[in-house]
Parts: structure tokens; C-alpha cells; sequence
């Protein structure tokens, strides 16, 4: 019910490239999700978990540069730049995420990852809460980032 | 006021709502990060550091000993007899001070045993400790009776009588027990290499290993003399462990029964494996070998509980001399493989040769090992005496025999997993989810099997299997690393690491064991049977 009221208020003003971005940010979401799970059950000592954790993150990485390209057509058409600096906050955090996994600096690579989750979830929430509406040009805004 | 009214409008939320939101989380980020890094033990480490509480020794000062040969006591038949007591002795480990240690033949490390491939060897092992013991050869393809088990102990004199009462110890039916003394009979059908032999006590094997109960024990074969590579005096076995000591120069160990008669383990902070300060080599704190200019061939055997080394071996100039591995645990490579820098877990490996040759007169080289910090990161020095001829070499072929085993050849995939967890009441060391029972068979496999293991492990576990070698097929899902080559008996799983090793499980039938070598790992239930029918 919630959702539902949630879709039917965001989807409002919504722009097509505003959809596109709110599809990419839930694959994201979607496929990091997987990561701690495939970590949880190779730890428990199924091997081929952990191929599916490197596909997992292959997958993640490929889908955050999705992210990118498609918050950089956010920012062109609707005027809105929040979305690209999120964006880059992630996949930054996700590349150094990577090659801590590949280099074994598990200090590194549980914090970050849990962080990179969460930071996730919040833009899947932003996304979604409101419409991705094209941003007006208003008197006394030109320069506001 | 402007800004705000602006912001509220947009979004429903203040702009510096939004920045002070956004700021915690980066704060958070931050924080969390940082904590972990500055917590976290880079390189990692898994143990916990002893401090001696003695002055430490300067570096390269002591000379390095070179474990004395065993004579054998007999030779007829084809068989070369030894006879080795264990015993309490005094060591001056430490310049000054003597060290009450447990003992093969009252030295330490224990004498060395030289053999040839295919001619046996049998070792009249009699036990004069105040504890039974147990005598493994590390590496051996050795029959079961004779391998070691845990519970296969040689009692000393009036043990039955004192102990009559207490319930030291699993039980188990099939242990083979004797009094005082045992004959282990080593065929050495395999290939020439480095073994060690030392103490595999049920539940006390770290402590007996700590005292002193390790020696070295060769295997050599004619491929191999031909080789022409660094022999004799340009031959250096090198038996790496770190000790603590005491006050009164004893050898500091959190055991929770000093006596090391009933009650097993160590106390709460060294559960993951007990860790020196003082870098031994064959028994000498950070010692100095007088090298000629010439290449010398290292057999290096990490002895410690549960300390990793990387080693390198450094110049006056701060340069990286080559270290060409040409051997692993079982025996030659294919083919040389240089390092600038060789990780070594406990109970490995690795024959290496390093060509002193470069270095001036007068030089000196030390081997360093970056995993350590403060003394620990120094292991020993070679001072470069005098110019030399140097007739050896080191071929590009080592050898041709080394197993060919691919995973097709495979008949099982078996997942095994090395973990902390509960064990009875404590804290334990589990494979695949249980303590070490002598009555239960976790692995049984056909003779003459091909297997593969997917070992895994969630800290830093050596996994060592008995009486065969493998090869390693794949370290993180990936390619094994340049250190893995050859044929090997013991992995090093580095934390939340998987590894794929291969073997054909060949030799004799019997009751076997396969287990990590952090000692204290060992002790605390990390153990498993390998049922070979």
C-alpha cells in the first residue's frame, strides 16, 4: 500500500530519463544486495559462492557504470546534479571495494561494503520518494549547484 | 532565510537539514573506515605476541648452528637404524642463558636425519619426558602404524600408574599405545626432499613443538645429487621459529597445565595461536652465517606454532637479492620459479638458492621478513667472507616426475571449511563444522583416488594433509600464486581465502589425519581423519 502511494505521487512529473535512472538505481540496489549473501554462504564454506561473489561484483560494477551515464543525462535534462555526485560517491566506494576483495584487505572490504549498501538504499529511496521531475529555471538560481 | 525557505520548497526538506544528514553519514563513513584501518593488522596476522622478559639479544651476532647428522646405530638388511631419546635438557638458545627445553637427543633443534629415497629408515624413539609423546615425520609417505597419530602415544615409565584415575585424553579404541619406547619404520619410497619430524600428542602438540620436539630429516636420491646444484657446506638448513622466555630464561607459553598432563589449551588471548619475539634459526636468536660469493642453497622449514614470515634477503644497499626457488615441501619443481619475496606458513617448505656472488667481500645480506614489525621483522644475516670458485648451477629443468593430475582425473569434489567455533564449552577450531573426534571418519577415500579439495578458511589457517602431496589449482577462485608451484603438503590459507588443491590418495590404507599446522589451531580441535580404504 505504502509503495503504491509512494508510485502513484512520484510517478508525477516523472520524466522518461527520470525513469530510466530510477531503473538503474534499483538494478543496483538489486545486485549489490546479492554480494553480502554470497560472502555469507563462501564463508560458510560453499566454494561456489564465491565465483557468484566475483560475478556479483563484476555485475555491480558494470550496472554503476550505467549509473553514471545515466545520471549524467539527469543532470543534462533535468537539471538536477545530485544524482551524478551520489552516483560518483558509490562508484568510487565500489572500485576500491573491488580490488580490496581481490586483494584480501578484508579490513577494508566489509566496512566499505556494508557503507556502499547503505549508501545505496538511500538513493533508492531518493529516487523513488519524489518525482524526477525536470528542475525549473527560477529567478536567482542560475548558479546554484 | 532565503536559502531555506528555497529548499523546503524543492524537496520537503531544508538544505541544511540535508547537509547536516548527509554530513553524519560521511562523518560515520569516515569514522568506520578509519577505525578499521588503524585497528585492523596490516599485514594480518593471526595470533597474539609473547613478550620475553629478557633483554633480547643484538642481531647477527650468534653464529648459525647446523643440526648435527645422526649417526645411525645400525645399518644392515638395506635399513638404517637410529635411536633418538627424548628428554628434558639445558640449551643455551639465548647467549648466557640456560634454557630448560624438552628434547630429541638433548639438543634443539633435534639431530638431523639423512636418508636416501627407497632405502628405510627405522627410528627407535625412547621416551624420557615427563609426558607421553608422539613422533610424526612431517612430509613422510609413511604407513599408518608408524605416521604418528595423536593417540598412538609412547607412555613414559609409571605414566599408567599416576594417571590411572583421570580422564586425560579421547578415547580410542583403535590407538596403538606403548611404554617407554616405539619403532617407527620410514620406507621413504618417495621423493627427495625436506621433511621435519616432531611431536603430534593429542592436545598437546603446540607446547611439545614450543619446548623443542622438531628436527629435520632429509630425503635424498641420485636425480637429485646430479643436479649440480649448491651441495655440502654451500648446503644450509635453515629451521625458522619464534620463541618467547621467561624471566629465569625458561620458554615462556600460556598453557592453561604448565605440566602439560591434563588439561589442554592456552589462555583467552592466545587462542589464535601463540606467537614469539625471538627469531630463531636452527635454535640461534637472528644468527650470522660466514657465506662464501657464491650461490648457496637454502632448505628452509618454517617451524613456528603459528607465525608467517615473507621472506627477503636484503643487501647493505637495501637490494633485493633473487630467491630462485627450486624445491617446495615434496621436492624439486619443474622448473625454477624466482622470487623477490617468499611467504612461508607453518610447517612449509621451500628449497631455494641464492647467489651471494654479487655481494663484495666484507657485505652482508639479511634476511628479512616483511610480515614482522620491530625484531620480528629480522630473521637472520649471511656475511660474504671471502671470493670463491662456485661450480654449481641451477638447471632449468629440476625434474620430471611431478605428478600430472587434472580435474577431470577427479572422482570427488570435496568443500571443507577451516573456522572458528564453539567446541563443548570453549572456544575451538573447527573443519567443516566439528572438533577433531579419533573416532569419526570425516574423509574416506579409495586408494589410489583423485580428489580435489576446496579448502576455505576464515582467518589464517596452514592446512597440511598426511601422507600425500599436492598441487595446488587455484588460490581465490583465480590462479595459484608463483609460490605455489610444485608439489606440496601443507597450503596457506590467508583470511577469508579458498583454495583448490588436487592429489591422488596413493601409498598405503589406513587411518591418516589432514589438519591446519597453527599448532594451537591443531590442539583446539582443527583436525580431521582420512579414512584411505
Amino acid at each position: 500500500m505504502v509503495t503504491s502511494s509512494l508510485e502513484s505521487t512520484a510517478a508525477h512529473g516523472t520524466r522518461p530519463i527520470g525513469w530510466v535512472f530510477r531503473a538503474v538505481v534499483s538494478a543496483h540496489m538489486v545486485a549489490i544486495a546479492g554480494q553480502p549473501v554470497f560472502a555469507g554462504t563462501y564463508l560458510s564454506g560453499d566454494f561456489d559462492s564465491l565465483r557468484w561473489h566475483t560475478i556479483g561484483a563484476d555485475a555491480v560494477t558494470y550496472i554503476g557504470y550505467a549509473q553514471v551515464v545515466a545520471a549524467i543525462a539527469v543532470w543534462v535534462r533535468l537539471r538536477r546534479a545530485w544524482p551524478f555526485a551520489a552516483t560518483m560517491a558509490v562508484v568510487a566506494a565500489e572500485t576500491v571495494q573491488y580490488f580490496a576483495g581481490m586483494e584480501g584487505a578484508l579490513w577494508l572490504h566489509l566496512p566499505l561494503g556494508v557503507m556502499t549498501v547503505a549508501a545505496l538504499v538511500v538513493q533508492f529511496i531518493a529516487v523513488w520518494r519524489q518525482p524526477l521531475s525536470r528542475r525549473a529555471r527560477a529567478n536567482g538560481e542560475v548558479r546554484d549547484a | 532565510m532565503r536559502e531555506r525557505d528555497k529548499g523546503r520548497s524543492v524537496r520537503g526538506m531544508s538544505r541544511r537539514r540535508m547537509l547536516g544528514i548527509g554530513g553524519a553519514l560521511g562523518l560515520t563513513a569516515v569514522t568506520g573506515l578509519s577505525t578499521a584501518a588503524v585497528l585492523a593488522r596490516r599485514p594480518p596476522m593471526t595470533g597474539a605476541q609473547l613478550h620475553s622478559a629478557v633483554p633480547l639479544p643484538p642481531p647477527f651476532r650468534v653464529p648459525l648452528p647446523i643440526p648435527a647428522v645422526l649417526e645411525p646405530v645400525d645399518t644392515s638388511g638395506g635399513v638404517d637404524r637410529y635411536a633418538i631419546t627424548q628428554r628434558e635438557a639445558s640449551v643455551e638458545v639465548l647467549p648466557g642463558i640456560d634454557t630448560p627445553m624438552w628434547t630429541y637427543e638433548g639438543t634443539f633443534p633435534g639431530p638431523t636425519i639423512e636418508s636416501r629415497r627407497g632405502r628405510p629408515v627405522e627410528v627407535a624413539h625412547r621416551n624420557e619426558l615427563p609426558v607421553p609423546s608422539v613422533v610424526h615425520l612431517h612430509g613422510g609417505r609413511t604407513p599408518a602404524d608408524s605416521d604418528g597419530y595423536p593417540t598412538d602415544l609412547v607412555l613414559p615409565e609409571g605414566w599408567r600408574d599416576a594417571t590411572a584415575h583421570s580422564a586425560h585424553g579421547m578415547d580410542d579404541p583403535r590407538a596403538v599405545v606403548t611404554e617407554l619406547t616405539r619403532d617407527y619404520a620410514f620406507p621413504m619410497d618417495q621423493r627427495a626432499t625436506l621433511l621435519w619430524y616432531h611431536d603430534h600428542r593429542m592436545d598437546f602438540t603446540a607446547p611439545a613443538i614450543w619446548r623443542g620436539l622438531a628436527g629435520l630429516h632429509l630425503v635424498r636420491d641420485e636425480a637429485e645429487d646430479a643436479l649440480g646444484l649448491p651441495a655440502g657446506p654451500r648446503e644450509l638448513p635453515l629451521m625458522i621459529a619464534d620463541h618467547a622466555f621467561t624471566a629465569d630464561g625458561g620458554l615462556d607459553y600460556p598453557s592453561l597445565d604448565p605440566t602439560l598432563r591434563e588439561r589442554p589449551g592456552v589462555s583467552e588471548p592466545y587462542l589464535a595461536g601463540v606467537l614469539g619475539d625471538v627469531v630463531l634459526v636452527n635454535g640461534a636468536p637472528w644468527p650470522v652465517c660466514e657465506v662464501d660469493a657464491a650461490r648457496y642453497r637454502l632448505r628452509i622449514l618454517n617451524a613456528s606454532n603459528a607465525r608467517h614470515y615473507e621472506l627477503e634477503a636484503v643487501d647493505d644497499e637495501g637490494r633485493g637479492l633473487d630467491l630462485v626457488q627450486v624445491g617446495a615441501d615434496q621436492g624439486l619443481l619443474a622448473a625454477p620459479v624466482t622470487h623477490r619475496s617468499l611467504p612461508i606458513a607453518p610447517a612449509e617448505r621451500y628449497d631455494v638458492v641464492v647467489d651471494f656472488s654479487g655481494v663484495p667481500v666484507g657485505g652482508r645480506v639479511r634476511l628479512l621478513n616483511r610480515l614482522g614489525s620491530g625484531r620480528t621483522g629480522e630473521v637472520m644475516a649471511f656475511r660474504v667472507a671471502r671470493r670463491a670458485a662456485d661450480d654449481s648451477r641451477v638447471p632449468d629443468t629440476l625434474a620430471t616426475d611431478l605428478p600430472s593430475w587434472r580435474r577431470e582425473d577427479a572422482v570427488r569434489v570435496r568443500d571443507l571449511t577451516f573456522r572458528a567455533g564453539r567446541m563443548g564449552e570453549g572456544h575451538g577450531w573447527l573443519i567443516d563444522g566439528l572438533p577433531f573426534d579419533p573416532a569419526r571418519a570425516d574423509v574416506t577415500t579409495g586408494l589410489g583416488d583423485v580428489e580435489v579439495w576446496r579448502l576455505i578458511a576464515d582467518v589464517h589457517h596452514p592446512v597440511h594433509l598426511h601422507l600425500v602431496g599436492f598441487r595446488v589449482l587455484s588460490r581465490r577462485g583465480g590462479e595459484p600464486l608463483p609460490h605455489d608451484a610444485g608439489l606440496k603438503d601443507t597450503v596457506a590459507l590467508r583470511p577469508g581465502e579458498a583454495v583448490e588443491i588436487i592429489t591422488r590418495f596413493e601409498g598405503y590404507r589406513g587411518r591418516f589425519l589432514f589438519h591446519c599446522h597453527n599448532a594451537e589451531h591443531e590442539d583446539m580441535g582443527m583436525m580431521a581423519n582420512l579414512e584411505i580404504v
